[in-house]
């Protein structure tokens, strides 16, 4: 893999993380009645002289509607912290609620029902299922949640992948797909059952920039017309322009909330 | 639709599973059809009758052939609680000759329509002296009805056939006490004389009769169910067990197989199950995917081995006794279908310990 991490231009530790922005615990006072909640997480790894702090007493809120961006190099945590804002991952301690659900505090079974209705993930590598055409993959996570019907379902896919470009293409297996297109159908995907939020980790990693702006650029499209909360995971100076706020994450420690504008490229 | 797409889509890999099971199906069925074969044909005689028991005397372990009894014993049999019916049974074991030339039998006398008498499926019971009724299998050997079989100088006219009615792979003559009398006689000079020798009392008993309790009433005999009867003929009891030993060894590495074969596909799907769960997929709903997959697997086994084994039925030899029965398939079919359900059910606990948390962040 090519680390943009050692690339100066690129390095997210180098030339942003001492911006003015205000401390993301501080912001977060400031938005009592915001979608998510995430109070004081931690996270460690392994135990004795093994042990790894991945995320340490992480606070932050995201309103409703928003799409930010979580960015720090390879290491900081980013993944970590978005898996237990996700119900992927259970912090050591702290409080995560989306809404007026308790993500914290739910077992397994709870969280597997959070997950598939009102999360959308968008993986770093599409992760399609690749016996399943593009407009099956859809489908298939609409069959995860009760109460969808098929004719609701197949509209609403239709009218995705119409939305990301793929009409053409929805018959097509994965590995007939561009990086580019399956990483759209991964976005169709994770809006399929209408999540409050759509968690996204490093989705330009296994594509080209060009190809990358334009898949961040839809999916902020996606994200704002349909109202939804998201927020993207990348070590990638250049995919946060598309974001309305930026926290800045070092070695587990959530640092600064910025503009987007007030990260140079 | 994750499992049916993936059969459909990945027609190669399940036609590997598929080939394996039907071959293992096919080897399974001819094993079941020369045991049923070797069971059927060896046991007719004395389980296909209307006799539920078998009267022998006390030394002959069983054995049709070893038993001596005295005709009277007939009478003693008939009154001891629990009979409602008594008949002679005569036993020879022996060459004889018919249309086409010789021919094995395995001749029986007894009370035709009585108790231990088999039923016409053509033709009549033998009911004169001098007649018989033989077993189906004889058609081979040219004989029809109206067709002479003979043993030593001593011949009956065939005036009906019998089915399932084999004794230890040999086709059966039946015919009255006396026919069968003169028939050992010709061939067993020194037995000649004894006329009041039979071999067995065939008993049709009551439903509660105590089998210990008619043996008790009559001096120095053992009495077998017709069942046990069959069981104690030399050789059949070990043939079952040991050919039943290797078909359901054979159908557990159907298990295994189907346990290996689906251990592997999960292995290979782990970062796509981890995906999965991580969309909100739960154990249950990929577990109940991979079983319905073994259980397609298994049942297209079952139709091709199934398949597969009756066409090679039709280029059997006929001297390998080999019986096609349908309860022996259903069952093979069950247990295939039970062992590729218990196979698949060991990627269980594999896909239970898929953490979805893997599914973020990835390798890359
Ligand atoms: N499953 C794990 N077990 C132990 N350590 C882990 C595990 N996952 C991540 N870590 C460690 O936690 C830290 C944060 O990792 P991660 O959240 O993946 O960071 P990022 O996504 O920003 O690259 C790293 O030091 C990493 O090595
Ligand atoms: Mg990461």
């Amino acid at each position: 893999m090519t680390d943009p991490a050692n690339d100066p231009v690129l390095d997210a530790t180098r030339s942003a993380l001492d911006g003015p922005g205000a401390s993301p615990a501080d912001d977060a006072a400031g938005h009592p009645s915001a979608l998510l909640h995430v109070n004081d997480v931690r996270k460690v790894y392994g135990s004795g002289h093994t042990e790894v702090v991945a995320v340490s007493d992480a606070t932050m809120a995201v309103d409703e509607g928003e799409f930010v961006a979580l960015l720090g190099p390879s290491g900081s945590g980013k993944t970590t912290l978005i898996s237990i804002i996700g119900g992927l991952l259970a912090p050591s301690s702290g409080r995560v609620t989306v809404g007026d659900v308790d993500v914290t505090a739910m077992n397994k079974k709870e969280l597997t029902a959070f997950r598939a209705e009102r999360v959308g993930f968008v993986f770093q590598s599409a992760n399609l299922v690749p016996f399943l055409t593009a407009r099956e993959n859809l489908l298939f996570v609409s069959s995860l949640v009760k109460g969808i019907s098929r004719t609701q379902a197949n509209e609403r896919a239709d009218q995705l992948l119409s939305e990301l470009g793929l009409s053409a293409r929805a018959k097509n297996l994965p590995e007939q797909l561009s990086g580019g297109e399956r990483q759209r159908v991964a976005i169709g995907r994770a809006l399929m059952n209408d999540p409050d939020l759509v968690l996204v980790d490093e989705p330009t990693a296994a594509l080209d920039t060009a190809m990358g702006r334009q898949v961040v650029e839809l999916l902020r499209r996606e994200i704002k017309a349909r109202g939804k909360t998201g927020i993207m995971v990348t070590h990638d100076l250049r995919m946060v322009e598309y974001t309305d706020r930026v926290f800045e994450i070092l070695d587990g420690h959530l640092t600064h909330v910025e503009q987007p504008s007030a990260i140079g490229h | 639709m994750l499992a049916l797409n993936e059969i459909r889509r990945g027609k190669g890999r399940f036609a590997a599973i598929v080939s394996a099971l039907s071959l293992i199906v096919f080897l399974v069925l001819v094993l079941g059809a020369l045991a049923d074969g070797l069971f059927f044909g060896a046991t007719g005689a004395v389980r296909n009758t209307s006799a539920t028991g078998y009267v022998f005397a006390s030394d002959a372990e069983g054995s049709l052939v070893r038993s001596r009894l005295p005709v009277s014993d007939v009478e003693k049999v008939a009154a001891a609680p629990g009979v409602e019916q008594a008949g002679p049974v005569g036993v020879l074991l022996t060459g004889g000759v018919g249309p086409d030339g010789p021919i094995d039998l395995a001749v029986f006398g007894i009370d035709p329509g009585g108790p231990g008498s088999p039923t016409a499926v053509e033709g009549t019971l033998p009911t004169e002296p001098g007649t018989a009724a033989v077993d189906v299998a004889l058609r081979d050997a040219g004989v029809t009805l109206g067709s002479e079989v003979s043993v030593g100088d001593v011949s009956a006219t065939v005036v009906g056939f019998t089915a399932d009615s084999e004794y230890q792979l040999q086709p059966t003559l039946w015919t009255g006490v006396e026919t069968w009398r003169s028939m050992r006689d010709a061939v067993r000079p020194e037995l000649r004389g004894q006329t009041d020798v039979i071999n067995s009392v065939a008993i049709v008993t009551a439903p509660d009769a105590d089998l210990g309790a008619i043996a008790a009433a009559v001096p120095d005999t053992t009495v077998l169910t017709a069942a046990e009867t069959g069981l104690a003929i030399p050789g059949v009891e070990q043939q079952s067990s040991t050919l039943n030993s290797i078909i359901y060894t054979t159908l557990a590495v159907a298990g295994l197989v189907v346990a290996l074969f689906f251990a592997l596909l999960v292995l290979e799907k782990r970062e796509l199950f981890a995906a999965l769960k991580a969309l909100g997929a739960s154990t249950g709903r990929l577990g109940r995917g991979v079983i319905l997959q073994a259980l397609i697997a298994s049942a297209l086994g079952v139709v091709i081995g199934a398949v597969v084994a009756r066409l090679f039925d039709l280029v059997i030899p006929p001297e390998v006794p080999t019986l096609f029965r349908t309860e022996t398939l259903l069952t093979i079919a069950v247990f295939t279908l039970v062992a590729g359900v218990v196979g698949a059910m060991f990627s269980l606990r594999r896909i239970a310990k898929i953490d979805p948390a893997t599914a973020i962040g990835g390798a890359l």
